[in-house]
């Protein structure tokens, strides 16, 4: 796709969404008690705040609801399946870099070798207006090691980088393409002042992360699988296994499968967010459970996320430094905490010959 | 799509949670950032807390006994039924043969208006919350030392004390927010000196971790103020205050060398343990389930107060559910009004006398274990119990179920169709802290707001609009509006003063600030305890951090309820050995009350002589094994260190 940087003024900005609502829903951060923020739908585009800084609650669940009714059916006489899924079009507004990233790492496991055609009606039915960060928005923000932000080189539908009085409005993807024509108009051309506005903010942006994650690091340890199990053991003897940091994770995917009996005697099939963290997610038939100690199944989380076979498969490692596994975690077991205990006790397991050999 | 802010209804911590709501169905979750609790995160049981409580087999409509089974009908049949019962019984044996047991996971307002049914339109004095099973004990205990019934200090002072002692408590597994603190604290530097039979998930994050033989916490406690005092590591102006020499006397004659024997403590981890706390200011003593159930329990936390109050600390409570706090500071035990105003105190009654437009009498009511050994005996014809499965939670299950089923009347209001309701003669079906409005206050003694989500499931009332009807049937005039009622309690009760719903809606609740309390020593006497003879294990009950108490909501979430497929108990390795018994088989654990079975598993955090049991979900409680023996004090059942054998079974 060519790059195009085109001009959205602030002061157009309330009839540039008016128009797109004509067509689709909005989505957008919203403010709810206490300084609290969220994605929600947008009524007026007075309710989009702009200066959210980061939500906890990913929007990836706008594609894979937390809990979703897949169909419903009755199993009386015969079996009737009638679909209760029903994606409209929907526009989310002002979503982080790093959530598209995201987003484009699901879209790419949904996809193949299994279309799930949930997450494919709910994708073809969105279109995504990322905010870049001119800032990091939050102090756990390392979306700069993980090559997802603070702005995208591709992989956006539209792209808007503020820059005072105004957008810069890159578009991104035919989906994209197709929600700016109808309201082209409102557009002006970028002018080298803007470009260089634009580049200003990512020559500064590397100074001013806190949250920095050595990730090459576990991705080589990891790979070769030379990370010893009592590195994984200590690590997960201190987690209290709440599984937030899968269910806010923007990349994870896995979801469990429920058959739920309503009051009329129909049943509903539904899906809601999963967690390998758990032992019943992973523990078979047999009783036999693969990842049996909480040790394993941290290993687990930690092999999908940084270990080369997934970045063969997926073209990208599964974290997008987001930080939302720092601020859910009850002990200190987000991405960057690990890798860095990783780093250092794996130099502490290597008996002194082979450090001096290393060096 | 909405977003509706409430509070969580699982443990005693209180997060802030936000529920996602689309066409009557709960479609989303998430913490609150900025809740001074929550801090963006949940456990396991919050993240999981709808699809808990929004089971398929959520109770729908009224079911009223006709012969053998429970049918559906209209709630004012189901009210006309019980409230006809109930004046039958009235007319012939008086009100104080109707008990009332409530709960302690229901809204302050719904818990008040229980009391206020109870003195007010029932009249009788036989009312008891929830807290009676659980944690009752503290009560008496803090009101006669720390002087506050409840935690001094909010989680935010963790992450800053200088030493924590923590007490019986799996508080990682059941309290997580209170436990990560601890973690956050032990990184900063704080000494977290942890006293518990068996070794938890606590571990790693404790300086010190002692294993008293179960039951000996008295013994080890006298130990400690002992040392506090000989070696004078108390505060500068602690000989000044009130109780210090009583204190000093009741210590006289102990033997610190003999701690070995009753406690199973070396005396030099002993004094390494009151050096640590001592030196380290400002220390927070913790305690939760596992002192609270003990034989003596309300000694036992006069004991833990006194270390706090020595050193210059405080007293954090590690309560089970959500709304133990509130529950009791409404007044829901046999014998306090709201405020922890003492029945006996003539001023207090007038007050409640004057709200309530009844007479009060002085003598408290009988207590929650009292009542069900009055329904066996037939001194109590009726029970109403609101929210509490009794049937598991009550100690020694076979005669709880013999008590309930004997009793003439026999009323529950609950969620589902639990152990208890089933042998009702009329089941209400409440509605979910999802689909009512009214407050919660959490371990800080924070007030916090619960907001409606959902409309209510099937017919399902909140227990606020059921005793409101009981009350009409009665010829009583009693709001079903949470905000009025709440406004009740604030007017009267000196502890709520001030709060509001309205204020609530405006920022985060504050804990609440204890009247006129003022800091007191109380002397702890030895007391002695027989020895075990048939039976040589001692039980150590837990919970584990997928369930909530007996289960009755957590058992319906198909990711809390896979976890664990097999219920287990845990031996040490060498006493697997010596009885011959494999791990994977199944054992028998027999009390002198009854027995249960389990899978045997080893592990190394039990320490010899001792059998761990974790609580599960669908009558497989160590409740059952338990008597109807209780603190003398506080009459709260001995859930914990009793003794059983155990037995392979071929």
């Amino acid at each position: 796709m060519k790059k195009d940087y085109s001009i959205l003024k602030k002061s157009d900005v309330p009839a540039f969404f008016a128009s797109l609502a004509n067509e689709m829903q909005l989505i957008g951060p919203k403010q709810l008690f206490s300084g609290d923020v969220t994605f929600d739908v947008i009524q007026s585009h007075k309710d989009i705040y702009w200066d959210y800084g980061h939500v906890v609650y990913p929007p990836k669940r706008f594609l894979l609801p937390h809990f979703e009714d897949m169909f419903r059916y009755t199993c009386d006489q015969e079996i009737k399946i009638e679909p209760t899924c029903n994606p409209q079009p929907q526009a989310i507004v002002g979503i982080r870099s790093c959530d598209v990233a995201a987003i484009r790492f699901q879209e790419n496991f949904f996809s193949y070798p299994i279309v799930d055609p949930y997450y494919k009606e709910h994708l073809n039915n969105t279109v995504l207006f990322n905010l870049v960060c001119n800032t990091p928005p939050k102090k756990e923000c390392f979306c700069i090691c993980c090559d997802s932000g603070p702005w995208l080189e591709s992989g956006f539908d539209v792209q808007l980088t503020d820059l005072g009085d105004r957008f810069l409005y890159e578009v991104g993807s035919d989906k994209g393409e197709k929600a700016t024509e109808p309201r082209a108009y409102m557009l002006l051309p970028a002018t080298p002042a803007d470009i260089e506005a634009r580049r200003q903010i990512e020559l500064q942006a590397d100074s001013r992360f806190q949250t920095v994650s050595y990730v090459a690091k576990a991705i080589n340890f990891i790979s070769a699988d030379e990370v010893p199990a009592k590195i994984w053991e200590d690590l997960g003897s201190t987690c209290f296994r709440c599984g937030a940091c899968t269910n806010l994770c923007p990349v994870c995917t896995c979801f469990t499968v429920d058959d739920r009996e309503e009051s009329d005697g129909t049943f509903t099939r539904c899906r809601s967010w999963d967690s390998c963290q758990y032992a019943g997610f992973t523990r078979e038939a047999s009783g036999h459970n693969p990842r049996p100690t909480f040790g394993s199944r941290v290993a687990r989380r930690f092999y999908h996320k940084t270990s080369y076979q997934y970045i063969i498969r997926d073209g990208r490692h599964g974290c997008v430094g987001c930080g939302r596994c720092i601020t859910a975690c009850l002990t200190k077991l987000g991405l960057p905490d690990v890798v860095k205990r990783i780093r250092r006790e794996m130099h502490e397991f290597l008996p002194p010959k082979e450090k001096a050999a290393e060096v | 799509m909405s977003y509706v802010l409430t509070t969580c209804g699982f443990c005693s911590c209180g997060c802030a949670m936000y529920v996602q709501q689309e066409n009557g169905k709960v479609t989303g979750l998430f913490p609150s950032e900025n809740h001074p609790v929550s801090n963006g995160r949940l456990c396991i049981k919050g993240w999981n807390a709808t699809p808990a409580i929004l089971g398929a087999d959520r109770l729908r409509k009224p079911l009223v006994r006709r012969g053998e089974h429970l049918e559906a009908t209209s709630w004012d049949d189901a009210i006309n039924y019980a409230a006809s019962a109930l004046k039958k019984i009235i007319f012939e044996s008086g009100p104080k043969s109707i008990g009332i047991i409530g709960s302690a996971k229901t809204t302050n307002e719904e818990c008040y208006s229980l009391v206020k049914f109870a003195r007010s339109v029932i009249g009788t004095p036989n009312i008891d919350g929830a807290c009676r099973f659980y944690d009752a004990s503290l009560i008496p205990a803090l009101l006669e030392t720390t002087g506050t019934p409840g935690s001094q200090v909010e989680l935010s002072a963790i992450p800053k004390a200088g030493s924590i002692l923590i007490v019986g408590s799996n508080v990682m597994e059941q309290l997580a927010h209170v436990g990560s603190r601890i973690e956050d604290a032990a990184d900063n530097g704080c000494k977290v000196v942890a006293i518990d039979p068996r070794e938890t998930r606590l571990a790693p994050h404790t300086s010190l971790w002692l294993h008293p033989k179960p039951g000996s916490d008295l013994a080890w406690i006298r130990a400690f103020l002992k040392i506090i005092i000989a070696e004078r590591l108390y505060t500068k102006n602690a000989p000044e205050m009130p109780g210090f020499e009583e204190l000093r006397a009741s210590l006289e004659g102990i033997e610190i060398s003999q701690l070995k024997y009753s406690c199973w403590l070396e005396p030099a981890e002993v004094h390494k343990a009151v050096e640590l706390i001592a030196s380290n200011p400002p220390t927070i003593v913790m305690f939760g389930l596992g002192a609270l159930q003990q034989p003596h329990s309300t000694e036992i936390v006069k004991g833990l107060a006194n270390i706090a109050i020595l050193l210059g600390g405080s007293v954090m409570t590690l309560r089970g559910q959500n709304n133990a706090q509130g529950a009791c500071d409404v007044g829901l035990t046999n014998d306090l009004l709201p405020g922890y105003l003492k029945l006996a105190d003539p001023v207090a009654r007038k007050v409640w006398e004057l709200v309530w437009n009844c007479q009060l009498p002085a003598e408290p009511g009988m207590t929650a274990v009292e009542m069900l050994k009055a329904c066996e005996s037939g001194t109590l014809k009726a029970l109403l119990i609101f929210g509490e499965n009794v049937a598991l939670s009550a100690p020694n299950t076979q005669a709880t179920l013999s008590a309930l089923d004997k009793v003439g009347f026999l009323a529950v209001s609950d969620l589902y169709l639990t152990e208890t309701a089933k042998i009702a003669d009329v089941v209400f079906p409440a509605c979910s802290f999802l689909e009512k409005d009214g407050t919660f206050t959490n371990i800080e003694r924070r007030l916090q707001r619960v907001r409606k989500v959902l409309e209510p499931i099937g017919e399902s009332k909140s227990d606020l609009e059921i005793i409101a009807m009981l009350g009409a049937a009665f010829g009583a005039k009693m709001s079903a509006d949470p905000e009025k009622v709440m406004t009740e309690i604030s007017s009267s009760a000196p502890i709520y003063k001030g709060q509001s719903f309205r204020q609530l809606d405006e920022e985060w609740g504050q804990p609440w600030v204890p009247v006129g309390s003022e800091a007191k020593l109380a002397p702890i006497e030895a007391v002695t305890k027989d020895s075990e003879g048939e039976y040589p294990f001692y039980l150590i009950a837990s919970r584990i951090n997928f369930h909530q108490q007996t289960g009755t909501m957590t058992a319906k979430s198909s990711v809390l309820a896979r976890e664990y497929p097999e219920t287990f108990a845990e031996m040490n390795e060498a006493d697997a050995e010596r009885l011959g018994i494999r791990p994977g088989s199944s054992i028998r654990i027999i009390s002198e009350t009854n027995s249960l079975t389990r899978v045997l598993s080893v592990s190394e955090s039990v320490p010899k002589g001792c059998v761990h049991v974790p609580h599960f979900f669908g009558g497989n409680s160590p409740n059952a094994l338990a008597s109807y023996e209780t603190d003398p004090v506080s009459g709260v059942p001995i859930y914990k260190a009793y003794a059983v054998k155990i037995e392979a079974v071929r």
